[in-house]
């Protein structure tokens, strides 16, 4: 285990096999890298607790599991549970204002 | 299937990670405890081998996929991305011993042949331990703690003192019974016989008298009069209104005869738990409430929460005159009224520059709840910056966005959830010794006896010279487990799913059973802010009953789930003798 841990990190897949990188892949190490994208997932996790949508998620978990009983839930099935509703309540103003902070990020990293 | 460890509900390990543990040694998660990486203080831990690696999933090489699992056994990541694929769980079907890993951005143990997340005391114990270190706690102001994993030493001295005594029942025996029967006078009603037995109004069930938008006052006497705790304290004469007027020199009839709430509750009891069912006009307590509270003496309608709190003052200044004050606040060894409404809540604030967390207890006798404002906004009255954004932007909520009803639980979270002081609101950091942007938690260090929630109906704003009413519907439940907003609940949830390697003692046992209460008394409000009406819902043996001013009726439960809710009273379900040095150790005190 030790020397699993002290082994260098993968090296770059896309360089081994000579394949190109996607936009995606690239837009998000250099989020990484930035480390722009910790910041906007706490952004995010900040707005979906305000606007009560942890609430809600956590909710629905909850009737989920009253129901099927504790032991017979794993957490698969929750995310599973609450990934399209979770996604499709999302409020368009958070939407915004993350879409509007990555433009933001790509404009100045570009530059 | 689960078993309790220190009073907290662990889940039941699955077969692959015992298997793992007993084939790794006493310390099988050792080497992942260098990987644990927190970012900011009291931030999230995540693994990494290098802090800056980029964590990416060995068989399709994606570094965005939300779930991405480093094999415990040889550190290979992989994503798992159900439906679509799992090739963690690939990976963990073909070599045997790899079930186990651990998300990367979540420091959460996982199976993968299970599929489900699992747990391990070692392992979550250093990643708290991480991520304490980060938040660099030390010992803070006024005799509180720092966020630790083990939240010993100095606790409010009242909790460290506390033992419970197990319940054992008592009956009276001979001598006592002779005793009892003297000095007390029975239920069984001689005076009013036509009027009792006809109805099928419980004991202690009686119409309280307008005396000019007194409805305030009627609506807070009525839970309180119903208030278990209480009742028992009046009804097992444990404050003689005779013998106290009697040490104050009031029967000599001196112009400065001590005025006493405590005496004129007493009376009130005596007079509504009598089996006359005429209303009662309680006069003589407004007067004497009139002389302790003169700012708000006046036939104009006062706020019931006011009052209330007022009342309890009233009750305490009183005692406070006789007994030295030497008890700890919070304790409610003071008098009667804090004995059974106050708690303790704990305030937790930490510095988001250097971590450094300053705890503070203060005893309380209610707690105020905000209610949300519109649907989409959610927060505290206090403007944060958070809270502007969200109403603002609450008008661009698009169909989607569910709007739920409020509840009281969900008051309770918001109350209890970490608050960001933003820039407008920063706080003095000891540590860095200039004012920095700080999270800043509340929670509830000791449940009182009998919980009063008060909730802020009437918006007080700056803008407007009148206070507005906010009548939006509240629901509350009829049996409300505290557990979920109790000081260790809320420190073990910071660290997120973790078996938190608490002390039995930080625990405070007791907590464990007594934290499930019952309502009992809901006074709710209708009407505008300058012409309401306060009406008071009292459970008696699980029938609910309005009390409005004189009239009471007995009405169905749904009408009082459909009420709007501005103070509701739940009292704890178990009731723990404390361990004294006395022979009778609560109940009554036969010697006189």
């Amino acid at each position: 285990m030790k020397h699993s841990v002290n082994r260098p990190p993968t090296p770059d897949a896309a360089d081994d096999r000579g394949k190109e990188p996607t936009l995606q892949e690239i837009i998000n190490i250099k989020l990484i890298e930035s480390g722009e994208k910790e910041r906007l997932m706490e952004l995010l996790r900040e707005r979906l607790m305000e606007c009560g949508w942890k609430d809600e998620m956590k909710a629905l978990c909850r009737a989920y599991i009253k129901k099927k009983g504790r032991n017979n839930v794993t957490v698969d099935d929750l995310v599973h549970l609450i990934t399209p509703k979770g996604r499709a309540s999302i409020p368009d103003s958070v939407k915004a204002e993350l879409l509007q902070r990555i433009r933001s990020f790509l404009v100045s990293a570009t530059l | 299937m689960s078993s309790k460890i220190s009073g907290q509900v662990s889940p039941q390990p699955c077969p692959h990670i015992l298997d793992f543990r007993s084939r790794n040694g006493s310390k099988p998660f050792r080497a992942l405890q260098d990987c644990i990486r927190v970012k900011a203080p009291g931030g999230r831990a995540a693994i990494r081998r290098e802090p800056s690696e980029v964590p990416r999933c060995g068989t399709c090489e994606e570094s965005s996929r939300p779930r991405l699992y480093a094999c415990v056994a040889c550190a290979a990541v992989f994503c798992h991305a159900p439906p679509l694929h799992s090739h963690a769980s690939s990976h963990a079907l073909s070599i045997p011993g790899h079930e186990i890993a651990v998300d990367v951005d979540r420091a959460e143990l996982f199976c993968c042949a299970c599929r489900d997340q699992v747990y391990d005391r070692d392992f979550d114990a250093a990643v708290v331990l991480a991520q304490t270190i980060t938040a660099t706690a030390t010992t803070s102001t006024s005799g509180s703690t720092g966020m630790q994993c083990n939240i010993a030493g100095s606790q409010p001295e009242n909790l460290r003192k506390r033992r419970r005594v197990d319940y054992r029942p008592w009956a009276p025996d001979s001598r006592e019974h002779a005793i009892i029967g003297n000095h007390s006078m029975p239920l069984n009603d001689t005076t009013n016989a036509s009027s009792i037995s006809s109805t099928e109004l419980p004991w202690g069930l009686r119409g309280l008298n307008n005396l000019g938008n007194t409805c305030f006052m009627n609506s807070v006497l009525q839970a309180l009069l119903h208030t278990p705790p209480l009742r028992n304290y009046f009804l097992s004469d444990r404050h003689n209104r005779y013998y106290c007027q009697q040490k104050n020199g009031a029967l000599n009839g001196t112009k400065n005869s001590r005025l006493c709430l405590a005496c004129d509750m007493d009376a009130m009891f005596s007079a509504v738990f009598s089996g006359d069912r005429t209303p009662y006009s309680p006069a003589k307590f407004l007067y004497s409430w009139w002389q302790h509270a003169a700012n708000l003496a006046s036939y104009e309608q006062q706020d019931a929460h006011e009052f209330f709190i007022s009342m309890l003052d009233g009750i305490h200044e009183k005692v406070e005159k006789d007994k030295r004050k030497s008890q700890s606040p919070g304790s409610g060894d003071c008098c009667i009224a804090h004995r059974v409404f106050s708690g303790i809540l704990r305030s937790d604030v930490m510095c988001m520059a250097c971590g450094f967390t300053s705890t503070t207890y203060d005893p309380c006798v209610d707690i105020s709840l905000d209610l949300e404002p519109n649907q989409g906004g959610s927060g505290k009255s206090s403007s944060t910056k958070s809270h502007n954004s969200c109403n603002v932007e609450a008008d661009f909520v698009g169909s989607s966005q569910n709007c739920g009803i409020s509840t009281l639980k969900g008051c309770l979270e918001r109350f209890t959830r970490a608050e960001k002081l933003g820039s407008d609101q920063k706080f003095f950091c000891q540590k860095c010794q200039v004012r920095q942007e700080s999270l800043k938690q509340m929670s509830i260090r000791k449940l009182p006896l009998v919980s009063c929630f008060h909730i802020k109906r009437f918006e007080h704003s700056s803008i407007r010279k009148m206070p507005r009413k906010v009548d939006r519907y509240l629901q509350f439940p009829f049996s409300l487990d505290m557990a979920p907003y109790l000081s260790s609940s809320i420190l073990r949830s910071r660290f997120g799913n973790r078996i938190f390697p608490f002390d039995a003692d930080e625990q405070d046992a007791s907590n464990d059973l007594s934290s499930e209460f019952e309502l009992f008394a809901v006074v709710t409000h209708s009407g505008r802010l300058d012409a309401g009406h306060y009406v008071t819902y009292l459970r008696l043996s699980n029938q609910w009953y309005k009390c409005d001013d004189a009239w009471i009726t007995r009405v169905n439960e749904n009408i009082v789930r459909a009420a709007q809710g501005y103070m509701m009273f739940y009292v704890q379900k178990m009731l723990y003798y404390k361990a004294s040095e006395k022979q009778a150790a609560s109940g009554y005190d036969v010697q006189r």
